[in-house]
């Protein structure tokens, strides 16, 4: 246990320092999401509306930003070891691979909070959003919900590297697609329903509800914990997915002796 | 050789090779991906946010992503190519070469023009069928007119970007950071007149914002009378912005011959 927890924060201090913070999760944290804020926030003024929609255009803005930081610094490690000659290293040491991705990842999430935290001190800072009438455990337990989603989708994604190399370019192009499939900001009804069944599968749409119907204050309760059992059974699926596709690829390693794979 | 004769020789070769080499790790799928993938989702986004906030008709966002593509490949992809010689170590040998730098440095730009081009020809026909755009009233020729002046005025930022990425090591961040503020900056989602003053002084002093504003028109039905100020006010924009590259590259190269600035990153 000792020593676990010793791996842990060892682990996370070098990720925080050489991967995490760095010009790069500066775009993905804050400059990309305001500007999708600012466009959300001049299109709504273009409309007529007298103030943005706070819920959705700022504090919307922070969750793309949560989710593009994870998204990016989660799946590029694998790529950035094998550059730079770690990965060999990392295969070769009692550790496991998954262990360390799991570590790395929930580094990586943790970090990409202060992009909501950012969102949220702007809404409370400029637009006066106030968190009076909401049920504030309800609404960590879907914080909580929305966090454990984006773990469970980066170690799956991590481990995606290992069908090829190319597969890192596709998971670029997965950026805006569940952005725009889960609603991060706008509510998912905008949606046609046909383009509303696509993201069934994915857990961050789910936990995006639970926090909506908190923060909305206009969903029943038993929506609510529908939508956190939907976040919950659907990123854990994703969570043993990854389990079973690192055990192909440490399988692979043993079987073939080259890393060419991952 | 005839010096004009090599100039022009240099002048497409390296375009050629230079842009064969940014998309040589490419697939079909991957290329298209990332030539037609972002823009296409980022510009969904914007119109599903648009009809959240109230504002149903999506042409205005439609078009204004459509042309925003030659944008995005004259400014991020020249800006790759020309941090590219760096990062893969081609850089030295080049500035080591005899061969005369305008050809060399302009002509990155050729076929990123040509892409761009094409890109709004391929997106165009998806947007009519998806979107049913009404081009009964398009003035085409226009229309191509003022595309591929964006296409090319675009690049003088794709110049000024590719220094920059030779000179620091966050050069492909700031480059994407811009490319980012494009969508709100040069009248891509909305008018510039909805910016307020400060961000509207800088729309206006930035290449494409004004060609985008007269492709809008020229797909509105607009004649030349009316887009000419428009189209040279982009003129005049863009060449001074591929002067200013131009100008800053060489400068650049100045110094790194006294100083090796440009192999100490």
């Amino acid at each position: 246990m000792r020593d676990t927890l010793r791996f842990a924060l060892r682990q996370i201090s070098v990720q925080l320092q050489i991967r995490t913070f760095n010009l790069y999760s500066l775009l993905l944290f804050f400059i990309q999401p305001a500007i999708f804020s600012a466009v959300g926030m001049i299109l709504s003024r273009a409309a007529g509306n007298a103030k943005p929609d706070l819920i959705y255009t700022v504090i919307g803005g922070g969750i793309l930003g949560m989710w593009s930081g994870m998204l990016f610094t989660s799946t590029y490690d694998i790529r950035s070891d094998r550059r730079d000659g770690i990965l060999e290293l990392l295969v070769a040491s009692p550790t496991p691979l998954r262990r360390i991705e799991y570590v790395r990842t929930f580094t990586n999430i943790a970090a990409s909070l202060v992009s909501l935290l950012m969102a949220i001190g702007a809404a409370i800072a400029i637009f006066g959003f106030t968190f009076a009438g909401m049920n504030i455990l309800l609404l960590l337990l879907a914080v909580g919900l929305l966090l454990y989603s984006l773990w469970c989708l980066g170690v799956f994604l991590a481990n995606f590297l290992a069908w090829s190399r190319l597969s890192g370019s596709l998971v670029d192009f997965l950026e805006l697609p569940i952005a725009f499939l889960c609603g991060f900001m706008y509510p998912i009804r905008v949606l046609p329903e046909w383009l509303q069944w696509i993201s069934v599968v994915v857990p961050v749409r789910w936990a995006l509800q639970a926090l909506d119907s908190i923060l909305l204050k206009t969903t029943k309760l038993d929506n609510y914990w529908f939508f956190i059992s939907m976040s919950f059974i659907t990123a854990t699926l994703f969570w043993l997915l990854s389990v079973w596709f690192n055990r192909k690829v440490d399988d692979h390693i043993r079987i073939t002796g080259e890393l060419s794979s991952i | 050789m005839n010096p004009v004769k090599r100039w022009i020789r240099l002048y497409f070769i390296q375009a050629w090779f230079s842009y064969r080499a940014l998309f040589a790790w490419s697939t079909p799928f991957n290329y298209i991906a990332s030539k037609l993938g972002f823009p296409f989702f980022s510009m969904l986004l914007f119109i599903f946010l648009g009809q959240s906030v109230g504002l149903n008709d999506p042409v205005y966002i439609v078009i204004g992503n459509i042309l925003l593509l030659p944008s995005l490949n004259g400014v991020m992809g020249i800006s790759m190519t020309i941090g590219g010689e760096k990062q893969f170590g081609a850089l030295s040998y080049l500035l080591g070469s005899p061969a005369p730098r305008s050809a060399v440095f302009i002509g990155r730009a050729f076929f990123h023009i040509i892409d761009g081009f094409i890109a709004v020809l391929v997106a165009l026909p998806i947007a009519i069928l998806v979107f049913h755009l009404d081009l009964s009233q398009t003035n085409f020729l226009l229309l191509a007119l003022c595309v591929l002046l964006v296409c090319i005025t675009s690049t003088g930022l794709g110049f000024i970007m590719g220094v920059v990425t030779l000179l620091s090591r966050d050069g492909w961040m700031i480059t994407s950071t811009l490319a980012l503020a494009f969508y709100v900056l040069i009248g891509v989602n909305f008018p510039i007149e909805a910016l307020p003053g400060w961000l509207r002084g800088i729309s206006l002093s930035l290449p494409m914002t004004r060609g985008i504003q007269a492709a809008r028109m020229a797909l509105a039905g607009a004649d030349f009378a009316t887009l000419a100020p428009l189209i040279a006010g982009e003129i005049i924009i863009g060449a001074a912005y591929i002067l200013f590259g131009f100008a800053l590259f060489r400068g650049v190269e100045q110094i790194s011959f006294r100083n090796g600035a440009l192999d100490n990153l």
